[in-house]
C-alpha cells in the first residue's frame, strides 16, 4: 500500500511536467493545428537560461525562472516571426520540417554551449516531506509541482478569456480566415501563442529539474516530448484542461500501470506510445478536444 | 530563361543514348575512384583539418541511402510523413547481426529474413496510418522510433541483442579468391600522373580488400534497390501512390484502394529500411542501441529533405549528406573565424538543422532540384514523340479526331 501511494505521488509529479509541456503544445496546436516538434528543446533551452541566470549571475531563483520565461518567450516570438510566419499555416509539411530543423539546431547549440554533462539545478520549492499518508511520504516538491500546473492553467484561462489578445487568439483558433476578415492581425496573434508556449515550457523544465533527483542537460526533454505529446493527444490536442488530465494520467500510467503489469521500467515510453496510438486510432479528438470536421 | 539550352536531346535517339551512357560512365568511374583511391582512407586537407573520405564511410552512407530511398517511397511518393524509418533500420541491423553472429549466416542471406520481417512490421504500421493522418502520423511514428533502444535493452531480449554493450559480429565479407582486387589496384597505381592517388604501391592488405569488397557488394545491393523502386514508381502501383499523395479523395474516386496502397508503401519503405540496417551493421561490425534513437529517424528526414523529396537521386545526396556532414564537422578542429568551442561539440547536428531550415526556405525541392534547375540551362531532354504522330510532325488533327468521337457517341 505504501509503495502504491508512493508511486501515485511519483506519477503526479512526473505527470505535472508532461501536463505543462502538453499545455505548451496545445497553445500552438489550438491556433494552427501544428505540433511543434521543437517544443521540448525550446523548454530545455529556457531551463538552461534559468540555470545560468541563477547560478552564474546570482539572480534569485524564482526571479531567474521568470526572467528566463520572458527571454524564451521573446526568443520564440522571434523564431515564429522569422521561420514560421513566411509559410502558409495550412500546409503542414514545410512547417514540420522547420520545427524538426529547430529541434536539431537547438539541441546542438545547447550541447555546444553547455556540454552534455548533467548539472544540478537549484531547488525551487521547500525540500523535505509535507506529510505522510499511509506510510508514504508526500514531498513538498510533488505538492508544488501539481499546484504549478493548476496555477498555469488558471493563468492561461484568464489570459485567454479576459484580455483582448486572448479574445483575438480564441478567434484565430476558431476560424483563421474569418478573424483575418474582421481585422485581427493573425500573425502577431499566433506569435503570442508561440511566446506563451515557450514561457510555459521553460517553467515546465525548471519545475521538472528542480529536485535533487534530476539534473539538467541538453537531452533532458528528448523523451519528455513524447510523453507530453501523448498527454496532449489523450486530453485532446486543443484543450488546456485536457492537457492537465492527460499529463497526470500519462504520469500515473508510467508510475503505476507499468510496474504492476510487470512491464520493465524501460518500456514506460512504450506505454505512452501505445496510449498515443490508441487515442489517435479510436478517438482522435481525445477526451476533451473538439472533434475535427472535414469538409470534402 | 531566354536562351535555349546548349544541348538538346530527344528521347530514343542515339545522341540521347550517348548522353545517358556518359552519365552512367561517370558514375561508374566515381565508384571505382572511391573504391580504389580511398581504400587507404584518403583525405582532403583544408584549413589544417583532415576530411576523411574513407571507403567505410561511403559504405555507411550507402546504408543511409537505402533507408532514405525507403522514406522516399512512403513520404516522398505516397505523402505519408513517417518519422519511424530509424525503427526499421534498427530492426534490420539487429536481425542481421543476430543471424550472422549467432547462426553464422552469410550477410546477404539475412536479407531473406529481414525483408519479409520488416515488410510485415511496416504493413502493420501502415494500418494505423489509414486512420491517423499527417501530423498525427508523424507523432506516432516518432514514438515508434523512440522506443527501439528501450526494446533492445529489455532483459528478455538480452541473449539476442547483447544489451547495452552492443551486438558484435566478427564475420566479414571476404572477397572470393579469384577476384584480383589486389591486381586491379596495382594496375591502377601504374597509370602515369593519376596513378599515385591509387593505393600506396604495396597492394591491398586483407583488411582493405574486405572493405573494398563490402563496398562493391553494398553498391550492388543499393543499385538493385534503386532499380526496383524506380520500376515501382513508373508502374501502375507507383502512379497509384502518387495519386494518393496528390489528392487522396480524387485517388479514391478513381478507384485506387487507399488502404492497400498505403499499407503496401509502408511495407516497401520498411523493408528498405531493414536492408539499410543490414548494410550498416555489415560495414560497422557492431549494432549498439545508442545508434538507433529517434535522432536517427530525424536524420533520415533531414536526408530526405536536403536531397529532395520525391526524387530517387535525392536519396543518394541525402544519404551522403547525413553520413559525411556530422563526421566532417567533428573532424573540423579549426576554422578561420569560428571560435574553437563551437567546433568541439555536436556541430554536425547544428549544421544539419540549419541546412534543413535554410533549404526549406530557398530550395524546397532539395539539392537535387537545384542541380536540375542548373542543368536545365545546359541540357534539355525532349520527350519522344508519341507513336500516334509520324516523325514529320503532327499530321492528325486532334480536334478533328475528338469531333468524330463525339459524332459517334451521339449516333449510338
Amino acid at each position: 500500500m505504501e509503495l502504491f501511494i508512493n508511486r501515485i505521488f511519483d506519477g503526479l509529479s512526473n505527470g505535472a511536467t508532461y501536463a505543462l509541456i502538453a499545455m505548451a503544445l496545445v497553445m500552438i496546436f489550438k491556433a494552427t493545428t501544428l505540433i511543434n516538434f521543437a517544443q521540448g528543446e525550446f523548454a530545455m533551452f529556457g531551463g538552461f537560461i534559468a540555470y545560468v541566470l541563477a547560478t552564474e549571475r546570482g539572480v534569485p531563483m524564482w526571479g531567474a525562472v521568470i526572467l528566463a520565461m520572458l527571454l524564451s518567450a521573446l526568443l520564440a516570438a522571434g523564431i515564429e516571426r522569422t521561420l514560421i510566419r513566411p509559410f502558409d499555416p495550412a500546409d503542414h509539411l514545410p512547417l514540420v520540417i522547420i520545427t524538426l530543423g529547430l529541434f536539431l539546431a537547438i539541441n546542438a547549440i545547447a550541447g555546444i554551449v553547455w556540454r552534455f554533462d548533467p548539472r544540478a539545478f537549484p531547488e525551487l520549492f521547500p525540500s523535505g516531506n509535507a506529510t505522510s499518508i499511509g506510510g508514504a511520504n508526500l514531498s513538498w516538491y510533488t505538492i508544488f509541482t501539481v499546484l504549478t500546473v493548476f496555477v498555469v492553467a488558471g493563468g492561461l484561462t484568464l489570459l485567454l478569456n479576459k484580455t483582448k489578445i486572448g479574445l483575438a487568439f480564441r478567434a484565430v483558433s476558431s476560424n483563421l480566415e474569418s478573424s483575418e476578415l474582421v481585422g485581427i492581425k493573425v500573425g502577431p496573434t499566433l506569435q503570442f501563442g508561440w511566446a506563451i508556449a515557450a514561457a510555459v515550457g521553460t517553467l515546465a523544465v525548471a519545475v521538472f529539474v528542480a529536485t535533487p533527483v534530476r539534473q539538467i542537460e541538453p537531452n533532458v526533454m528528448i523523451t519528455g516530448l513524447i510523453f507530453a505529446v501523448s498527454a496532449a493527444a489523450l486530453g485532446g490536442l486543443d484543450s488546456l484542461g485536457g492537457a492537465i488530465v492527460g499529463g497526470l494520467a500519462i504520469g500515473l500510467v508510467q508510475s503505476i500501470v507499468v510496474p504492476y503489469v510487470g512491464v520493465p521500467s524501460e518500456l514506460s515510453l512504450l506505454a505512452a506510445v501505445v496510449v498515443l496510438m490508441l487515442v489517435l486510432l479510436f478517438k482522435p479528438s481525445g477526451l476533451f478536444g473538439t472533434p475535427a470536421v472535414e469538409r470534402v | 530563361m531566354a536562351t535555349a539550352p546548349r544541348f538538346q536531346f530527344t528521347e530514343g535517339t542515339t545522341q540521347y543514348r550517348t548522353y545517358k551512357l556518359i552519365g552512367y560512365g561517370i558514375l561508374l568511374l566515381l565508384i571505382l575512384i572511391v573504391a580504389f583511391a580511398y581504400s587507404d582512407t584518403g583525405s582532403i586537407t583544408l584549413f589544417d583539418n583532415d576530411y576523411k573520405i574513407s571507403i567505410t564511410r561511403v559504405t555507411k552512407a550507402i546504408s543511409f541511402i537505402i533507408a532514405i530511398l525507403g522514406l522516399q517511397v512512403v513520404a516522398g511518393f505516397t505523402g505519408q510523413l513517417s518519422l519511424g524509418q530509424g525503427f526499421f533500420f534498427g530492426v534490420g541491423a539487429y536481425l542481421s547481426a543476430w543471424l550472422v553472429a549467432d547462426h553464422n549466416w552469410p550477410w546477404l542471406l539475412t536479407l531473406v529474413v529481414i525483408i519479409p520481417t520488416c515488410f510485415i512490421f511496416g504493413m502493420a504500421f501502415g494500418i494505423p496510418a489509414l486512420r491517423i493522418k499527417g501530423l498525427y502520423l508523424a507523432l506516432v511514428t516518432l514514438g515508434l522510433a523512440a522506443i527501439l533502444p528501450s526494446l533492445i535493452l529489455l532483459d528478455k531480449l538480452e541473449p539476442y541483442t547483447a544489451g547495452a554493450a552492443g551486438k558484435q559480429t566478427d564475420s566479414d565479407l571476404v572477397p572470393p579468391g579469384w577476384l584480383p582486387l589486389d591486381g586491379i589496384v596495382d594496375a591502377l597505381h601504374k597509370i602515369p600522373l593519376v596513378g599515385q592517388y591509387f593505393g600506396d604501391g604495396d597492394g591491398l592488405s586483407s583488411r582493405e580488400e574486405q572493405r573494398v569488397w563490402t563496398f562493391f557488394i553494398m553498391t550492388i545491393v543499393a543499385v538493385v534497390c534503386f532499380k526496383m523502386v524506380g520500376n515501382l514508381i513508373k508502374s501502375r502501383p507507383g502512379r497509384a501512390i502518387r495519386a494518393v499523395r496528390d489528392n487522396e479523395t480524387s485517388a479514391a474516386v478513381n478507384g485506387i484502394g487507399l488502404a492497400y496502397h498505403k499499407t503496401m508503401s509502408f511495407g516497401v519503405a520498411s523493408a528498405l529500411g531493414g536492408v539499410g540496417g543490414m548494410v550498416y551493421v555489415a560495414e560497422l561490425g557492431i549494432a549498439s542501441p545508442g545508434d538507433f534513437t529517434q535522432l536517427l529517424s530525424i536524420l533520415f528526414i533531414v536526408g530526405l529533405v536536403v536531397g529532395g523529396v520525391g526524387t530517387l537521386s535525392g536519396a543518394v545526396v541525402g544519404g551522403l549528406v547525413i553520413a559525411f556532414v556530422p563526421d566532417w564537422a567533428s573532424s573540423t578542429q579549426n576554422f578561420p573565424g569560428v571560435p574553437e568551442r563551437w567546433l568541439q561539440g555536436p556541430t554536425g547536428g547544428l549544421i544539419l538543422g540549419i541546412m534543413l531550415i535554410v533549404l526549406t526556405f530557398v530550395l524546397p525541392g532539395g539539392i537535387v532540384a537545384g542541380v536540375r534547375r542548373l542543368r536545365a540551362r545546359f541540357v534539355r531532354v525532349n520527350p519522344a514523340r508519341p507513336p500516334l504522330l509520324n516523325a514529320d510532325g503532327p499530321t492528325i488533327d486532334p480536334l478533328a479526331d475528338s469531333a468524330t468521337v463525339d459524332a459517334a457517341s451521339v449516333k449510338t
